[in-house]
């Protein structure tokens, strides 16, 4: 199994702050792995998070995703491969409000050259809407305006833009906890029949140790952090 | 990118459109402002050809040409008849249009002058003078016969054949009346766009009759003790004289006198002529200069109209740009939607930038369709109202480089706050707290 994400003797702190948020000596992500990242509120999950998604860089240590050192590319080449690679969902709030269900999910596509090349010949729409269909989305609610769903369904709509195109990595950012427990476990077992379907890389992050046993790796980041400054916010 | 940008903007239509009229009404205003200007410059242009030199006593040649063409303003010098005799007999001469004002219908000049003035007086690119229904003085054999202007008989109503009486002076209300003298309309004008539409044209004779200056043999005993006012600008011994002389002259003193030669490069010479006359202070213009001359003149007041639209397009433009930037804020989580899905920062700038210029385009669009809307329906408004001329003709180069300028202030304009939001998708990255 190839590596997805690996992070080597990171060191991460905010501009002015007076300890590091994050010191990671090792972390690893096999491809296709499903892994649970928990971590309490403020403990530096999201920091990680835009760490490997390339949004911000790393003053010492590796990030490498697929096989790239984000230190080395550009901020072009770091958005052009997180628009290729990385799907993210968020906590709530992924679509645009004004556009369709549909419209929110192949907008993924629209900065990303390689996911569209991925679908193998089948236009956006088409596969947007079989992924849309597979999520539970019926073909009228597609086309309704994103702000008109629930936020269940706006969920799934996000796992489906995040899943369009098969990038290799999903961020999930604590994408379950605006959920009830029957919608959370229900969008929790969709998101991994698409990512098992898909061969991607799941990560997915919670302050929710409930969620644990859904996962066949879990990650306690208090324990991979080194990083003191973190531990008591 | 540019679809996104409209959709974006459509969802928040509600303030975009308050934008979008902002920028069509500074639209409409700097080119409608500009419109004006061209039109009223040329229809200033317009106003007299064909005419070599004007004459009047002493005066500034401003207030010649306002009074002699606009028929604005009141000159407080006249020339006498005498003057006007020598005037017609200098060589190169080919024909002389008199005219004396002073009196007034219900607001409209009255010009009293000759049949000439049908014959001769050209305007636009020599265009003549037409009538649109009857004919000049000399179909009645009165002297109590009018001619109207197009705006005029259609402001007061009158047709060929009707009653007018002509007011002293040259205000709105009279409180002397010439109603001893109906006058009969004997002809009215067709519409030229110039000043001549407004005018009240009578004899000569006519003004001399109701001024008493001019007294026709069988008239001399009744009128004698009737008419008992006078003109200002005629002194009473000449009353007195005019009643006592055979071959007295229509009237005494004139306005002005419109003169055209047989060669316009006379002009000059003639100019130097009548200046330096002896036995009255006199002096002619040319109305080409004149109006030119007037029309610099004018430049200012058009200049601080065009910097008040120049103003009120700036207005328009810092409305959208404050729309842009309170936008932001509540539009953060947008930006992060975008940033996740690989919008770098440059993508979001352009989203900013796209979306300010669909804006302004769309408001200067609307504008200029507003202008073609005013100027084909609100023409005969503005026209009967303002006294103004426009037409709808195809928009010029300059207009077109005002609509550039606009659009492209404005999206000068938008990249503050594209900047803006470039920075705080820098910064914000992929959390942001709601």
């Amino acid at each position: 199994m190839s590596t997805c994400v690996e992070l080597n003797r990171l060191e991460f702190s905010w501009p002015g702050a007076q300890s590091a948020l994050l010191s990671i000596p090792h972390l690893s992500l096999a491809r296709g792995e499903r892994v649970l990242l928990r971590g309490a509120s403020g403990s530096g999950k999201s920091t990680l998070l835009s760490l490997i998604a390339g949004i911000h860089t790393t003053a010492a240590g590796q990030v490498n995703v697929l096989g790239h050192d984000l230190a080395q590319l550009s901020q072009h080449q770091r958005d052009r491969l997180r628009a290729n690679e990385i799907g993210y969902i968020f906590q709530q709030f992924n679509l645009l409000p004004y556009l369709s269900a549909l419209a929110n999910v192949t907008l993924a596509c629209q900065f990303a050259p390689a996911r569209r090349h991925r679908l193998q010949g089948h236009s956006i729409e088409a596969a947007a809407e079989v992924l849309l269909d597979r999520l539970g989305l019926s073909r009228s609610q597609q086309q309704q305006p994103a702000h008109q769903l629930s936020v269940g369904q706006q969920q799934r709509v996000a796992a489906a833009r995040a899943l369009l195109g098969s990038p290799a990595l999903i961020i999930a950012d604590e994408p379950t906890s605006a959920l009830d427990q029957a919608h959370r476990d229900d969008f929790i077992r969709l998101l991994f029949e698409a990512c098992e379907a898909q061969d991607t890389t799941l990560l997915f992050v919670t302050h929710d140790a409930t969620l644990a046993p859904h996962f066949p790796r879990t990650i306690e980041l208090h324990e991979l952090n080194q990083a003191s400054g973190a531990a008591h916010v | 990118m540019f679809k996104l940008a409209l959709a974006s903007l459509w969802n928040r239509r509600g303030s975009v459109w308050l934008t979008v009229v902002a920028i069509a009404v500074s639209t409409l205003l700097l080119l409608g402002v500009e419109r004006i200007r061209v039109q009223t410059q040329e229809n200033f242009a317009n106003t007299i050809s064909g005419t070599d030199l004007i004459v009047g006593a002493r005066t500034g040649s401003t207030e010649l040409l306002l009074s002699s063409v606009f028929h604005i303003g009141n000159l407080s010098n006249t020339l006498n008849w005498n003057s006007y005799q020598y005037l017609q007999q200098l060589p190169g001469v080919d024909w002389h249009i008199p005219m004396a004002m002073g009196d007034s219908v219900q607001g409209f000049p009255v010009i009293a002058t000759t049949d000439a003035l049908f014959e001769h007086f050209q305007y636009g690119s020599k265009q003549s003078l037409q009538f649109q229904s009857g004919g000049n003085f000399a179909t009645h054999t009165n002297f109590t016969v009018a001619v109207l202007g197009a705006e005029a008989a259609a402001e007061l109503g009158k047709t060929i054949n009707q009653p007018l009486t002509i007011s002293h002076g040259t205000g709105d209300i009279s409180f002397s009346d010439h109603d001893a003298h109906p006058f009969t309309v004997a002809g009215v004008l067709a519409r030229t766009g110039t000043p001549i539409d407004r005018g009240v044209f009578i004899p000569l004779q006519g003004q001399g009759l109701v001024h008493g200056d001019y007294l026709p043999a069988t008239e001399v005993e009744t009128t004698h003790s009737a008419e008992g006012h006078a003109h200002e600008q005629h002194a009473h011994e000449h009353q007195q004289e005019s009643a006592n002389e055979h071959s007295a002259p229509p009237v005494y003193t004139l306005s002005a006198v419109l003169l055209g030669l047989e060669n316009r490069a006379y002009a000059l010479r003639l100019q130097r002529v009548i200046n330096t006359y002896d036995e009255e202070a006199l002096s002619a213009i040319m109305p080409g200069l004149a109006l030119q001359n007037f029309w610099r003149t004018l430049n200012l007041f058009e200049r601080a109209l065009m910097t008040i639209s120049v103003l009120v397009v700036i207005t328009g433009l810092l409305g959208m740009l404050t729309t842009l930037l309170a936008s932001l804020r509540e539009r953060r989580r947008e930006m992060a939607v975008l940033r996740s899905i690989g919008a770098g920062p440059v993508t979001i700038l352009g989203l900013l930038v796209c979306e300010a210029a669909a804006v302004t385009i769309v408001g200067a669009t609307a504008g200029t369709a507003a202008l073609y809307a005013v100027l084909i329906f609100g023409a005969d408004a503005l026209q009967n109202t303002l006294g103004i001329q426009v037409t709808a003709s195809v928009l010029t180069l300059r207009e077109i480089y005002l609509l550039a300028a606009i659009i492209g202030a404005a999206i000068i304009l938008s990249f503050y706050p594209a900047w803006r939001a470039y920075r705080n998708a820098l910064a914000d990255g992929l959390t942001v707290k709601l």
